[in-house]
C-alpha cells in the first residue's frame, strides 16, 4: 500500500509539471493579421425567444448582403453559469467572434483572460462607441481607458405595480404613493396588512453575486444620484446614501413586507407580490394585467426626472479567438444601427443604449406610452463598476446584505463599513 | 430469498414488518408522486388538497409547453446515446477490471485499487476546467458526443461493485479451473462472466444513474441546443425560460417528469432481475 | 532457508524459465495487466492529468487564459493554502459539510441495512416496494428539487400539517435547519442506492448459517447480530467509504436549494466554494487549494473509517 502511494504521488507529480508545460506556453494566434481580415464568423446570442428572433433576422439581413462573410448565429443558455459557459470557452479558444450577452460585471475577468478585443484599436472604434451611446459610454471603458465592449441594450430597473392589488389595499391605483421611502413603506404596509397580497414587494432574496443589482443597487443608484459601488478604486456605498438604503430594506424585511425565500415562477405574475423591480423586458410577460410603473423612491423624494436606477446593461463583445476580426467590427456597428436598434425596440422591447432614445425613435415612443417611462430612464443609468475582481466584490457585497439585511443580524452600519474595507482590497488587487 | 428467516417470524412480526415498509414507501414516493401531480395541474396549488389530483385541474398542457421551449424528442435522444455508451463502456471494461482487481495478482494491483478510491474522493469541480480544455483544444471535441462521454466512460463505482462480487466468490471456483488448465481469459470467459450477470444489472443500474441526470458537464460541452440532454434542457429551462408561462411551476415539473420516466420505467422492468442465485451452489457437489 | 524454498518451488520446470521471469516482473497472472489496462488508461487520461494540473495550479498565482495571451503564473509556494486556511468562510464550510457527514453517514448506514434486511424477507409486494425505496435515488437531483423546496417552503405542505410546530424562518432559509434539511433530502434520496449494496451482500449470506444458529437456540436478534451483521461487513465498510466520499464532495444539493450559500452561508461545502470560486470568481488556484485539502481530509476520514469497521 504505502509503495502504491509513492508510485502514485510521483506519477501525480510528473503529470503536473507536464501540465504545466502544456498549460502555460501556447502559439500566439492571429495577431494583427485578425484585426484587418474578413472572412466567415460566428456569433452567440442569449436564448431568449424574442433574442433569438432579433438575432436571426439581423443575421439574415446581413447574410443577404454579404455572401462571402457569412454569419452563423448560435444561442446560449443566458442563466448565471453562462459567465461559466464563456470563460471555459476562452480558456478553451472556442469562443465566437461575438456574444451578445456579454455582462458587463464579467468584462474585466475576460479582459485579464486575455480573451478580449480592445475596440478602440480599431480606427473609428472609440468613436463609432462614443456617438452612438454619448456620455454613459464613459461607464464602460476599462481602467486603462480603452472600450473591451460595446454597450449594446439596457434594462432600466423601475417598479412595476399591480393597479388591481392598490385598488383593493385602498391606495389610488393611478398615483400610489411611492416617492419618498415613508411613502413606500406605508403603502408597502397597507397592502400587507389589508391582505391585498401576500408581500408588498418580492425581489430574489437568494445569494448569487448578480442579485444585489436589482434591489440595492438599483436604490443606490436612485438615492445617491447615480455613484457607482466603486469609484476611483474605493467603494462608495458606506456613506448615508448606502445606510439609509440598507436600513430601508432591513426594515421591509424585519416587517415581512418582501419574503427571504426564493420564490419559484414569478411572484409578481402570481399576484403574490404588489410591487416588482424589473425593466422594459417584463412589460412583455405582464402585458394582460393592469399594471403602472413608478421610479425608485428615495429618501427624501426627488423629481423623477432626476432620479437615477440600475442599467442592467448587457453588452456585446468581441473575443480574441476570432479569425476575421475585420468582419466582426462590420457586423457589430451593422447589427448596432439606427435601424437594428430599432428593431431591438420593437421586437423585445429593451432599451437600445443609445443617447436620447425618446427623440431617435418619436414614432415608435408616441405609439408605446408604456415603454417612454423607460426610455426617459433610460438617459440616467448607473452601471456596475468596471473594476478587477469585480465578481468576487458582488458576492462579498450580497453575503454582507443577506446576513444584516435579509437575517437581520449585527448592525448595518458596521456591516456595511466591513463590507466597504473587503471591497476596497479586492478591487486593488490586480 | 430467505424464506427461512421469514417463516420464522411470529405472524404479528410479519404484518407489522410489512405495514412499517408500506408505510415507508409511500413516504419515499410521495415526491415523486406530488411532482407528478403538479405536473399535470392546470393551476397551481401549494394548499393541501393540491395533493390530490381534482380531475378538473388536470390538464396535459404543461407537457405541450415545455415540449415547445424544448425539444423533447431530441434531448431524450441525446440522453440514451450518452448513457448508453456510457453504460456499454463501463461494464464492459469494468468487469475486466473488477474481475482482475478481485482475483488475479499483477504488479500494479494496489496502485489501481488506490486510484479507484481516489477517483472517487476528488470532487469533479476541480478537474472540469482543466478537463475541458484538454479535451476541447487539444482534442476538437466540443459539442460532440464523444467529449461528452469521455470523462464517465468507465464508472468506478461500477468496477467497485464488480470487485466486490467477485471477492465475494469463492476462490475455489478459479482455481480448480486453473489446475484443470484453463488460460485466464478462457476462465474469464467461461466462468466469470456467466457468473457475474446479477451484479451487471446492479452496476447497469448505478451507472445509468449518473449521466442520464448529470447536467454540469454535458451543460459546458455542448452549445448547440440539438446537442443538450434532457437533464441540461431542464435545467436551462428553469433557469432562464419561465417568463410568460401561465403556470411555470408545472412546466418545470412536466420536464421533471419527463427526465425522470424513463429512469423509473427502466428500472421498474428490470427490478425483477436483482435476485441473485447463490455463488455458493456452484461449489455444492 | 524458507525463501530459497518457496524460490525454487515456484521456479517452472526448465523450460518454462521465461514464463516465470514474466511472472516475476510482472506478478503471478501478468494476464491482470491487460484486463485492467484499458480502465487503467481511461483514469490515466482523464484523471491524472487535470487532477495534476490542478495540484500544479494551487502551488502557484494562476488564472486560466485565452489560449496565446502569455501571463505569468508565479510560482508561490503555500500562500493559497494560506489564504484559504486563514479564511473563515473555507473553514465554515468545511464544519457545513461535516455537520452533513455526522446526520447522514449514521442514517444511511442504519437505514439501508434494516430496509435491506426488510426488503430481502418481505414476500408480497416485494416489487413495488423495491420500486418506492428506488425512486429517489433514480430520478435527477434537478428534478426532485422543485418539489421538495415546493414542499418545505414556508406555505407548503410540510409546514400546513405541522402547523405550529414550523420552524420560522422555513427549512431552508432558517440557519439552524437549513443544512439538516439538506442532509435530510440527500439521505432520503441516495439511501436506494445503498439498499441495493447491501441487499446484494445479504443475497450472499447462505441459508445454512442462519440456519445453524437457530438450531444452536439463538434468537432472531441475535443470530442477525452475530452471523448477519459481520457478513455483510464487506459491504458495510463499502456503504460507509461511498457515503463519506460522496457526502464530502456536496455540491449540487446546496446550489440547487439554497442557491449561493444559504441563509447567511449556513450551506456552503467545500465543493460549493471550489465552484464558486473556480469557475465564477476567476481563481482556480485558491479553488485547487480548497479542492487538494478536501480530498486530503476526506481521505484521512476514510482511511480511518475503515480501521474502524474492520476492526469490530
Amino acid at each position: 500500500m504505502k509503495r502504491s502511494i509513492i508510485i502514485l504521488a510521483a506519477a501525480l507529480a510528473i503529470a503536473s509539471m507536464l501540465a504545466a508545460c502544456g498549460g502555460s506556453g501556447g502559439s500566439s494566434s492571429g495577431g494583427s493579421s485578425a484585426t484587418t481580415s474578413r472572412g466567415p464568423i460566428t456569433i452567440w446570442y442569449s436564448n431568449n425567444p424574442q433574442e433569438v428572433a432579433w438575432g436571426k433576422q439581423v443575421v439574415a439581413a446581413w447574410n443577404a448582403a454579404h455572401a462571402d462573410q457569412k454569419v452563423t448565429g448560435q444561442e446560449i443558455p443566458a442563466g448565471s453559469s453562462s459567465e461559466a459557459v464563456i470563460s471555459a470557452a476562452i480558456t478553451a479558444g472556442t469562443t465566437p467572434a461575438l456574444i451578445y450577452n456579454t455582462s458587463p460585471a464579467s468584462v474585466p475577468d475576460f479582459q485579464k483572460m486575455g480573451g478580449l478585443v480592445n475596440l478602440s484599436a480599431f480606427p473609428d472604434g472609440a468613436s463609432y462607441i462614443e456617438s452612438r451611446t454619448g456620455a454613459a459610454a464613459a461607464q464602460y471603458k476599462s481602467t486603462d481607458g480603452n472600450y473591451y465592449q460595446l454597450p449594446w441594450k439596457s434594462n432600466p430597473v423601475m417598479i412595476f405595480y399591480n393597479k388591481a392589488i392598490m385598488q383593493k389595499a385602498g391606495i389610488n391605483p393611478n398615483n400610489p404613493p411611492l416617492a419618498t421611502y415613508a411613502q413606500f413603506l406605508s403603502t408597502a404596509r397597507a397592502i400587507v396588512e389589508s391582505k391585498a397580497a401576500k408581500y408588498a414587494i418580492y425581489p430574489s432574496p437568494a445569494s448569487e453575486f448578480f442579485q444585489s443589482w436589482y434591489d440595492f443597487y438599483a436604490f443606490y443608484a436612485a438615492e445617491s444620484g447615480g455613484k457607482q459601488l466603486v469609484a476611483n478604486g474605493a467603494s462608495t456605498f458606506a456613506d448615508a446614501a448606502g445606510i439609509s438604503v440598507e436600513q430601508l430594506w432591513r426594515t421591509i424585511y424585519a416587517g415581512k413586507l418582501a419574503g427571504n425565500e426564493p420564490y419559484t415562477g414569478d411572484s409578481f405574475a402570481d399576484g403574490t407580490a404588489a410591487m416588482e423591480l424589473a425593466g422594459p423586458w417584463a412589460i412583455a410577460t405582464y402585458g394582460k394585467m393592469a399594471w403602472g410603473v413608478a421610479p425608485i423612491p428615495t429618501s427624501g423624494g426627488m423629481k423623477p426626472t432626476a432620479i437615477y436606477t440600475f442599467s442592467d446593461a448587457k453588452n456585446i463583445a468581441m473575443y480574441t479567438s476570432c479569425k476575421n476580426q475585420a468582419t466582426a467590427w462590420d457586423f457589430l456597428k451593422f447589427s448596432t444601427s439606427l435601424a437594428e436598434d430599432k428593431a431591438l425596440l420593437v421586437m423585445t422591447g429593451q432599451m437600445p443604449l443609445r443617447a436620447n432614445l425618446t427623440k431617435v425613435y418619436p414614432a415608435f415612443f408616441a405609439a408605446h406610452p408604456p415603454y417612454k417611462l423607460f426610455a426617459t430612464q433610460a438617459d440616467r443609468l448607473v452601471e456596475v463598476p468596471n473594476v478587477s475582481n469585480s465578481i468576487q466584490a458582488w458576492q462579498t457585497f450580497r453575503d454582507a446584505w443577506t446576513s444584516a439585511v435579509i437575517f437581520g443580524k449585527g448592525d448595518v452600519s458596521a456591516s456595511v463599513t466591513k463590507a466597504a474595507a473587503d471591497i476596497n482590497k479586492l478591487v486593488s488587487q490586480k | 430469498m430467505n424464506t427461512s428467516d421469514t417463516q420464522r417470524m411470529p405472524r404479528w412480526r410479519r404484518i407489522l414488518t410489512m405495514t412499517l415498509l408500506m408505510l415507508g414507501a409511500l413516504v419515499f414516493l410521495f415526491p415523486f408522486y406530488y411532482m407528478v401531480v403538479g405536473a399535470l395541474q392546470a393551476r397551481r396549488n401549494p394548499s393541501l388538497s393540491g395533493a390530490i389530483p381534482w380531475l378538473s385541474n388536470l390538464t396535459l398542457s404543461n407537457f405541450s409547453q415545455i415540449n415547445s421551449a424544448i425539444n423533447l424528442g431530441q434531448s431524450l435522444l441525446n440522453s440514451a446515446i450518452f448513457t448508453g455508451a456510457v453504460v456499454v463502456c463501463t461494464i464492459f471494461f469494468g468487469v475486466l477490471a473488477g474481475y482482475a482487481l478481485a482475483t488475479l495478482h499483477f504488479r500494479g494491483r494496489g496502485l489501481l485499487f488506490a486510484v479507484v478510491l481516489l477517483l472517487q474522493a476528488v470532487p469533479f469541480q476541480l478537474l472540469m476546467i482543466p478537463l475541458y480544455v484538454m479535451l476541447v483544444r487539444n482534442f476538437g471535441l466540443g459539442d460532440t458526443y464523444e467529449g461528452m462521454i469521455l470523462p464517465f466512460a468507465i464508472n468506478s463505482v461500477a468496477v467497485l461493485i464488480f470487485r466486490q462480487f467477485f471477492l465475494q466468490v469463492p476462490r475455489e471456483m478459479f482455481d480448480a479451473a486453473r489446475i484443470d488448465g484453463a488460460g485466464e481469459f478462457r476462465i474469464l470467459r467461461s466462468i466469470a462472466v456467466p457468473l457475474v450477470r446479477p451484479a451487471i444489472l446492479t452496476a447497469a443500474l448505478v451507472t445509468f444513474i449518473g449521466p442520464w441526470n448529470e447536467f454540469l458537464w454535458p451543460f459546458l460541452i455542448t452549445k448547440k441546443q440539438s446537442m443538450e440532454p434532457l437533464a441540461v434542457a431542464v435545467a436551462n429551462f428553469t433557469q432562464t425560460g419561465l417568463a410568460g408561462h401561465a403556470n411555470p411551476m408545472g412546466s418545470i415539473l412536466a420536464g421533471s417528469v419527463a427526465l425522470a420516466l424513463p429512469a423509473v420505467v427502466l428500472f421498474v422492468v428490470f427490478q425483477r432481475y436483482f435476485t441473485q442465485t447463490h455463488a455458493s451452489t456452484g461449489v455444492k457437489g | 532457508m524458507p525463501e530459497l524454498q518457496r524460490k525454487a518451488a515456484a521456479a517452472p520446470a526448465p523450460g518454462g524459465q521465461r514464463r516465470w521471469r514474466i511472472k516475476r516482473v510482472l506478478g503471478e497472472h501478468p494476464a491482470g495487466l491487460l484486463l485492467s489496462a484499458p480502465y487503467a488508461l481511461f483514469v490515466a487520461a482523464v484523471f491524472v492529468y487535470p487532477l495534476g494540473f490542478g495540484i500544479w495550479m494551487s502551488f502557484h498565482h494562476y488564472f486560466f487564459t485565452a489560449p496565446g495571451a502569455v501571463v505569468p503564473h508565479p510560482f508561490v509556494g503555500l500562500k493559497n493554502y494560506a489564504t484559504v486556511i486563514s479564511d473563515p468562510a473555507v473553514r465554515a464550510s468545511f464544519v457545513h459539510v461535516g455537520e452533513f457527514l455526522i446526520i447522514n453517514v449514521p442514517l444511511t448506514v442504519i437505514f439501508s441495512l434494516l430496509l435491506a434486511t426488510a426488503l430481502n424477507n418481505a414476500i408480497h409486494w416485494r416489487g413495488f416496494l423495491r420500486v418506492s425505496y428506488y425512486v429517489p435515488y433514480v430520478t435527477a437531483s434537478v428534478a426532485m428539487i422543485t418539489v421538495w423546496m415546493f414542499m418545505f417552503n414556508s406555505g407548503g405542505i410540510v409546514n400546513r400539517i405541522l402547523g405550529p410546530l414550523a420552524p420560522n424562518p422555513a427549512w431552508l432559509v432558517n440557519t439552524t435547519w437549513a443544512m439538516p434539511s439538506i442532509a435530510l433530502y440527500v439521505t432520503w434520496k441516495q439511501l436506494g442506492f445503498f439498499i441495493l449494496l447491501f441487499l446484494a451482500a445479504l443475497q450472499n449470506v447462505p441459508d445454512e448459517l442462519n440456519e445453524a444458529a437457530a438450531i444452536d437456540g439463538a434468537s432472531r436478534w441475535q443470530s442477525y447480530r452475530t452471523v448477519t451483521i459481520p457478513a455483510v461487513r464487506p459491504a458495510t465498510t463499502l456503504v460507509v467509504l461511498l457515503a463519506i466520499i460522496t457526502g464530502a464532495n456536496l455540491f449540487t444539493e446546496p446550489y440547487l436549494m439554497t442557491s449561493g450559500g444559504g441563509p447567511n452561508g449556513a450551506t456552503t461545502t467545500p465543493v460549493f466554494l471550489l465552484y464558486q470560486k473556480g469557475i465564477e470568481q476567476g481563481t482556480p488556484d485558491v479553488a485547487s487549494a480548497i479542492g487538494v485539502l478536501l480530498v486530503i481530509g476526506v481521505l484521512l476520514i476514510a482511511y480511518a473509517s475503515r480501521k474502524v469497521t474492520e476492526r469490530e
